[in-house]
């Protein structure tokens, strides 16, 4: 087990609005989400000594303007004039669950005492995937002549591979996207909160790439939230009660880039960053209470739990079926509604949520009896991150 | 069946490492990158084997039948260069002779609907200008 177990807490959590069309710069979004968590955690915004975000925005043929489409670590250190600070940074191999890493061993370092990590997602104008131009060049010229245009196409092969090999149907993920958004209605910060969805609808929709229809894609949508990281000792003597970080992992696979279709970049994804935090943690899947998986596009969901280890490989779409994914199920999955509820910020959110659900202060969405909180933030593919949080320190 | 005429596909721009692919695709030649030291093909192209991590890589001809490991039908029109033909297959392909190297594709001269994991393809090349030569693929009788 991990020496450092339950010595690192997440306390304030904060939130912007979440809005279809960037009527107001994302700096601001971000800002309020910052001054959110840290007045949830009770602090005063000179406590704050460390900054972290993830700072990308995975459409494409957009311009990147700091404070506009991204919200750098720069633009935050411009906005907060932070008289304390001491560390800041930006990672890139992972998604924002590397920057609640890196927070983490700074804090562990000593480096600094109240991080602050947030993650802000522009909705540019117009189409998301803006593919330019008449060539392909990099790794696209073997993909984009064959109208691979964006992540949800990389992702429905990658799916249509799961379901045939395995003889399922996707009839089956009409249940996730329901389930979650009936979470969502307990969560009035999520962007389809007051929008119910039923069966009937999710059959009926559009479909966007076969296997995804538009219920199985996470809305694009402009918005910012933001975590209090520190010490646990630190964390007990603030406002809310902690979500101690038992254990954390990162995926250590990687295939050539432009490799597509490879359902192994998934699994090996996930199962290399879970296994690190069933390590490092202590506990095996079968320990987990409420579980938040990375659900950009419903077939991740899939890849997360087969690959960190809650089923076995081809029965996830039978999994979540016979309401074990519901609040009081055996595996309550998502409970903030996923990114398929509050639109697409990536996954702090799902962090958020697993340290809510270890604190018990998530509201009328509270798991009963919550000691052992795992997430899997992000996609296992390429920048997958997993955490557990616990409730009692061991 | 989908309506490729209006179709602009973007143009492959060949770099060091990928230039004799395209080179050989303009013969209507495939031609993989294989390692020189444990015989694997990889796709697309990499500074070494990811295999066995040799730099001894030589791209060199494979037969062009394969079957369908994955594929995804595209309907949403946001990228307008490939709008007037959805709903269309983009297939990925696994080559008999060199399983693992998967690579992209669409299914041509068939219904959309015909594109099913393990369907057997094989290669046919689609010009789109003097320089390139796009491998595509379509069903195989066998
Ligand atoms: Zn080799």
């Amino acid at each position: 087990m991990w020496e450092n177990r339950c010595k690192i807490a997440i306390s304030g959590v904060g939130y912007s609005k979440a809005t279809r069309s960037a009527d107001i710069p994302l700096a601001a979004h971000a800002l309020e989400a910052v001054r959110g968590a840290v007045a949830d955690s009770g602090l005063k915004m000179e406590d704050i000594d460390g900054l972290a975000t993830y700072p990308e925005l995975p459409a494409t043929g957009h311009a990147e303007v700091d404070g506009i489409s991204v919200v750098s670590v720069n633009c935050m250190m411009a906005m907060l004039k932070l008289p304390n600070l001491t560390w800041h940074i930006q990672v890139g191999t992972t998604n924002i669950g590397g920057a609640v890493q890196q927070a983490t061993n700074a804090l562990l370092a000593g480096v600094c005492k109240y991080a602050v990590i947030w993650r802000a997602m522009h909705n540019p104008r117009g189409t998301y995937q803006n593919l330019p131009g008449n060539m392909a060049a990099g790794a696209s010229q073997f993909t984009g002549p064959y109208g691979f245009g964006g992540p949800g196409q990389g992702m429905a092969v990658a799916y249509t591979r799961w379901l045939e090999k395995n003889h399922q149907t996707r009839d089956k993920m009409a249940t996730l996207a329901v389930t979650q958004r009936k979470h969502t209605q307990h969560n009035p910060h999520a962007y389809f909160y007051g929008t119910e969805l039923t069966r009937e609808d999710y059959f009926a929709s559009r479909m966007v790439a076969y296997p995804f229809c538009l219920f199985d894609c996470d809305i694009p949508v402009q918005g910012a939230v933001a975590i209090v990281l520190t010490a646990a000792d630190r964390a007990r003597d603030l406002k809310p009660a902690p979500a101690y970080l038992a254990g954390y992992g990162q995926r250590l696979h990687f295939e050539t880039a432009g490799r597509i279709g490879s359902l192994s970049s998934y699994m090996e994804g996930g199962s290399s960053s879970a296994k690190l935090t069933w390590e490092r943690s202590g506990f095996t899947p079968k320990d987990v209470d409420v579980a938040q998986i990375y659900d950009g596009f419903s077939a991740s969901v899939i890849y997360g739990l087969e690959s960190y280890g809650f089923c076995k490989e081809g029965e996830a779409l039978d999994f979540i079926q016979d309401g074990r994914i519901e609040l009081d199920g055996e595996l309550p999955l998502n409970t903030f509604g996923g990114s398929l509820g509050t639109g697409r910020i990536h996954g702090l959110w799902h962090i958020i949520e697993g340290a809510l659900q270890a604190s018990g202060r998530a509201g009328s969405r509270q798991v009963k009896d919550v000691n052992v909180s795992f997430v899997g933030a992000s996609a296992p593919i390429v920048t997958g991150t997993t955490f557990i949080f616990v409730k009692e320190p061991y | 069946m989908s309506d490729w005429s209006k179709v602009t596909r973007p143009i492959p721009v060949p770099n060091e490492w990928t230039k004799p692919f395209w080179d050989a695709a303009k013969r209507e030649s495939l031609e993989l990158q294989r390692c020189q030291s444990c015989g694997f093909f990889q796709h697309p192209p990499f500074a070494t084997c990811v295999q066995c991590v040799s730099v001894d890589l030589k791209f060199e001809p494979v037969r062009g039948k394969g079957t369908i490991y994955a594929y995804t039908i595209m309907y949403h029109t946001g990228d307008k260069r490939f709008a007037s033909a959805v709903p269309y297959a983009s297939i990925v392909v696994e080559l008999d002779d060199a399983p693992g190297a998967l690579m992209a594709g669409n299914l041509l001269g068939s219904e959309y609907t015909e594109a099913k994991v393990g369907r057997r393809v094989e290669v046919i090349f689609e010009k789109l200008n003097d320089d390139i030569t796009l491998p595509q693929f379509r069903l195989a009788g066998e």
